[in-house]
C-alpha cells in the first residue's frame, strides 16, 4: 500500500466504530498472521475459518499433530548478543569449538532513508512439521519425533551423505566429525530438557534477558503458548517462502 | 590421424595395451587412495566442502557418469530393445560402457560419503520410501546388476534373455534418471535447480552425453585395435551422430533458457544462482565450457563435415562430455552459493558463499575418471571379439 493513498483518506477515528466491529478486525489480522506463520498454528487463531480462502489449499492443518508440541518464540529485540546461550548448548550438548547447534546473528535493518537498525537474530532448527531435511535422508538417521515433534537424530543410521545440510534451509545443521554424524539442535532433548521435565532447554535457561521462550503449543499455561496468543502480538518465521511449516516463531515485543 | 598412426606402428600391439591399461589403472589407483585416506581421516580435514557447502566437486562425477550411463542405455535400447536395426552393431560396446560408468559414478557418490559402510546395513534395514536418494541408489544398484546380466548374456549369444535384462535395465535408468532430478528439485529450499524444465533436460542432457561417449569410445576401441576408422561405412556411428545433432539443437535451446534466466530474474525460480552462473563469477565456466565445448563446438564441427568424418565427431564427443563434466560442475555447486538469510540484512554475511575443490578432492575426481579409463581398456582387450560380432 502506498503511502500517499493513506495521506488522502480521512481521519475518522475509532471512537464510533462498534466493539464488534473491532473485535472482528483483530480476528482478520490474527487470521492473516495465522497463515504467513505457516500453517501450523492456524488452529490457535481464528483462521480455520479463512483457511478456504486465504490458504490456497496448502496444507492445511487444523490440530497439533504432537503432544506435548515443543515450540520456541524468540523475542528479537531483547537480544543483546551476550552468547550466554552459544556457550550454554555447547557445554550442555558437547558441541565441538568448529560447529554449532544454535548461533547469533547480527542484522542491520533498514528503517529509513539513510537509517539503518540494528537487531540479533538467534538461530536454530525450526523443529519445522514438513522438514526437507528428513524428506531427504535415505536411512531415517534424521526422524520426527512422533510424541513431540522434535527434529531427531539417530546418529547410527547417519552414513555423511549430507544431504540433510544442503536440504535445511536454516544452517541449523553440521557434521560433527568426531562422532561421524550429523549434529544438530533437539532442543536438549536428551540432557537439558530430559533434566527439567520438558520445561527447557539450556539456551533459554542460560538468556538473561528473556529473548528465547521454550514452550508447549498444547499447554495453555506455557509462556510461549500465552506470547503466541496474545492478541495484538505480531509473530513471523524465518524463510516462509520455503513452506517448512517452522515451529520456531520471532517476535517484537 | 598422427596418434593413430603412431600407435599402429607400435612394435608390440598386445604388450602397449597392457601397458597403457596399467599405466591408467595406477593414475587410477594413486587418485582413489585419496579417497581412502579421506575416508579415515574424515573429510573435514580433507575436503572443501563446508557446513554452507556440504556438497563438493564429487557430486560432479557421480551425476556426470550416471547420466552418461544412463544415456548409453538409452541408445543401446535403440538397438536391443527397441529393434532399430542401425543400432544393432555398437550395441555390446555400448551397454558394457553403461556398465562400467555406472560402476564409476557409484564409486565416486561411496567416496563421497562420509560413512559409506552403513550404507549397505542402513539403506536395507531402515529404508526411507520418500527419500529420492534411497530410491535412486537402489535403482541405480539393481541396474547395474541387471546391466551385467545383460552383458553377460550378450556375450553367452542369449540374445532374448539379454533382451528382457535390457528392457528392465532401460526403465530402471530412466526412473533412477528422474529421481536423479527430483533429488535435486527437493533442495529447492536452497534455491537449487527446480526449473520445470529439469525432467527433460536431464534426460535429453543423459542422451546427448550417451551418444557423444559413442561417439567418441567407438573411435578410440578402433584406434587401439589397430583398424582404421571408417568415414562412410559405419552406418551405426552415422547413425549415432545425426541423434547427436538432434540432441545438441535440444540442450542449445535448453541453454537459450538458462541465459534468459541469467539475464531476466522473472523467467527463472531461483535467479540469483543464474544470474551468478550466467554472468557471475561461474560465467566463464558457463560461456566456455557450457554453451562452448558443450554444444556450440561440436555443433560446429558438425555442420561443417556434414557429420560424415568419424575423426571429427569422435572429436566434437570429446568436446561435448568435457563440456557436460563443467555443466555438472556448475549444477551441484552454483545452487548451495546463495546464503541462507540473504534476505535479513546480515552484517558480514557475503554475497555467495564460496567452495574450492581441495587436492583430494580432485585426486578422486581424476581416480574416477581413470578408473573409467581403464576399465574400458580393460574391456577393448577382453571383449573385443563380442563387439566386433
Amino acid at each position: 500500500m502506498k503511502g500517499i493513498n493513506l495521506e488522502n483518506l480521512n481521519d475518522e477515528g475509532v471512537e464510533s466504530l462498534p466493539s464488534k466491529e473491532r473485535r472482528q478486525f483483530l480476528q482478520f489480522c490474527l487470521s492473516i498472521s495465522g497463515v504467513f506463520l505457516g500453517g501450523s498454528i492456524l488452529s490457535l487463531t481464528s483462521a480455520n475459518n479463512a483457511q478456504g480462502a486465504l490458504h490456497s489449499g496448502k496444507v492445511p492443518v487444523v490440530e497439533f499433530p504432537y503432544s506435548p508440541h515443543y515450540t520456541m518464540v524468540i523475542r528479537q529485540n531483547h537480544c543483546i548478543d551476550c552468547e550466554r546461550c552459544l556457550e550454554a548448548c555447547r557445554s550442555t550438548n558437547n558441541v565441538p569449538a568448529h560447529g554449532y547447534r544454535t548461533n547469533i546473528l547480527e542484522r542491520s535493518i533498514p528503517i529509513a532513508q539513510g537509517q539503518r537498525e540494528r537487531a540479533f537474530m538467534p538461530i536454530l532448527c525450526n523443529h519445522c512439521n514438513h522438514p526437507p531435511c528428513v524428506r531427504v535422508c535415505p536411512t531415517q538417521a534424521t526422524y520426527k519425533d512422533k510424541t513431540n515433534g522434535i527434529v531427531q537424530m539417530n546418529p547410527d543410521k547417519c552414513i555423511g551423505c549430507k544431504t540433510c545440510m544442503a536440504a535445511c534451509p536454516y544452517n541449523a545443521r553440521y557434521f560433527k566429525e568426531e562422532d561421524r554424524t550429523i549434529d544438530k539442535c533437539n532442543f536438549c532433548f536428551d540432557t537439558k530438557l530430559k533434566e527439567s521435565g520438558g520445561k527447557i532447554t539450556a539456551c533459554a535457561a542460560a538468556c538473561p534477558a528473556d529473548v528465547r521462550i521454550f514452550g508447549d503449543l498444547t499447554d495453555p499455561e506455557s509462556d510461549a503458548y500465552k506470547l503466541i496468543h496474545a492478541p495484538g502480538n505480531v509473530l513471523w518465521v524465518l524463510r516462509p517462502e520455503t513452506d517448512t511449516l517452522p515451529n520456531v516463531f520471532y517476535m517484537d515485543t | 590421424m598422427t596418434f593413430y598412426q603412431k600407435a599402429t606402428a607400435l612394435p608390440s600391439t598386445s604388450m602397449n595395451r597392457v601397458l597403457i591399461f596399467v599405466v591408467l589403472a595406477l593414475i587410477s589407483g594413486i587418485g582413489l587412495s585419496f579417497g581412502i585416506h579421506s575416508m579415515l581421516v574424515g573429510h573435514d580435514h580433507t575436503f572443501g566442502t563446508t557446513r554452507e557447502v556440504p556438497w563438493g566437486i564429487l557430486i560432479s562425477p557421480y551425476v556426470f557418469f550416471a547420466c552418461l550411463s544412463t544415456g548409453l542405455c538409452i541408445v543401446s535400447s535403440l538397438g536391443q530393445v527397441f529393434g532399430i536395426s542401425t543400432f544393432r552393431p555398437i550395441v555390446p560396446r555400448t551397454v558394457f560402457l553403461a556398465l562400467i560408468t555406472m560402476a564409476t559414478g557409484l564409486m565416486c557418490i561411496t567416496l563421497e560419503l562420509e560413512n559409506p559402510w552403513r550404507v549397505g546395513f542402513y539403506a536395507l534395514l531402515s529404508p526411507h520410501q520418500f527419500s529420492n536418494i534411497w530410491w535412486k541408489t537402489t535403482i541405480y544398484s539393481l541396474y547395474l546388476i541387471f546391466m551385467v546380466l545383460n552383458f553377460m548374456s550378450l556375450t553367452l549369444k542369449m540374445e532374448k534373455r539379454a533382451k528382457v535384462f535390457a528392457i528392465i535395465a532401460f526403465v530402471a535408468v530412466t526412473m533412477g534418471n528422474l529421481n536423479m532430478n527430483s533429488d535435486m528439485e527437493l533442495l529447492g529450499a536452497r534455491g537449487f535447480w527446480s526449473e520445470n524444465y529439469m525432467p527433460l533436460y536431464f534426460l535429453s542432457l543423459s542422451t546427448l552425453t550417451g551418444c557423444a561417449a559413442i561417439l567418441l569410445f567407438s573411435w578410440i576401441g578402433k584406434i587401439f585395435s589397430g583398424q582404421i576408422p571408417e568415414t562412410k561405412d559405419d552406418t551405426a556411428l552415422k547413425a549415432t551422430g545425426k541423434l547427436f545433432i538432434v540432441l545438441l539443437l535440444a540442450i542449445l535451446y535448453f541453454t537459450g533458457v538458462k541465459i534468459m534466466g541469467g539475464f531476466f530474474p522473472q523467467f527463472s525460480k531461483n535467479p540469483e544462482a543464474m544470474s551468478l552462473l550466467v554472468q557471475g563469477d561461474f560465467a566463464l565456466n558457463f560461456w566456455i565450457g557450457e554453451v562452448g565445448l558443450a554444444v556450440l563446438f561440436p555443433l560446429a564441427l558438425i555442420v561443417v563435415t556434414k557429420g560424415e568424418n568419424s575423426n571429427i565427431l569422435a572429436l566434437a564427443g570429446a568436446s561435448c562430455l568435457i563440456g557436460v563434466f563443467v555443466l555438472f560442475y556448475d549444477l551441484v555447486i552454483v545452487g548451495q552459493l546463495i546464503p541462507h538469510y540473504s534476505q535479513y540484512n546480515v552484517v558480514d554475511l557475503p554475497k555467495y558463499y564460496s567452495y574450492s575443490p581441495s587436492l583430494h578432492e580432485i585426486m578422486i575426481t581424476t581416480g574416477a575418471i581413470f578408473f573409467f579409463l581403464a576399465a574400458f581398456i580393460l574391456g577393448e582387450m577382453l571383449f573385443k571379439k563380442i563387439y566386433d560380432s
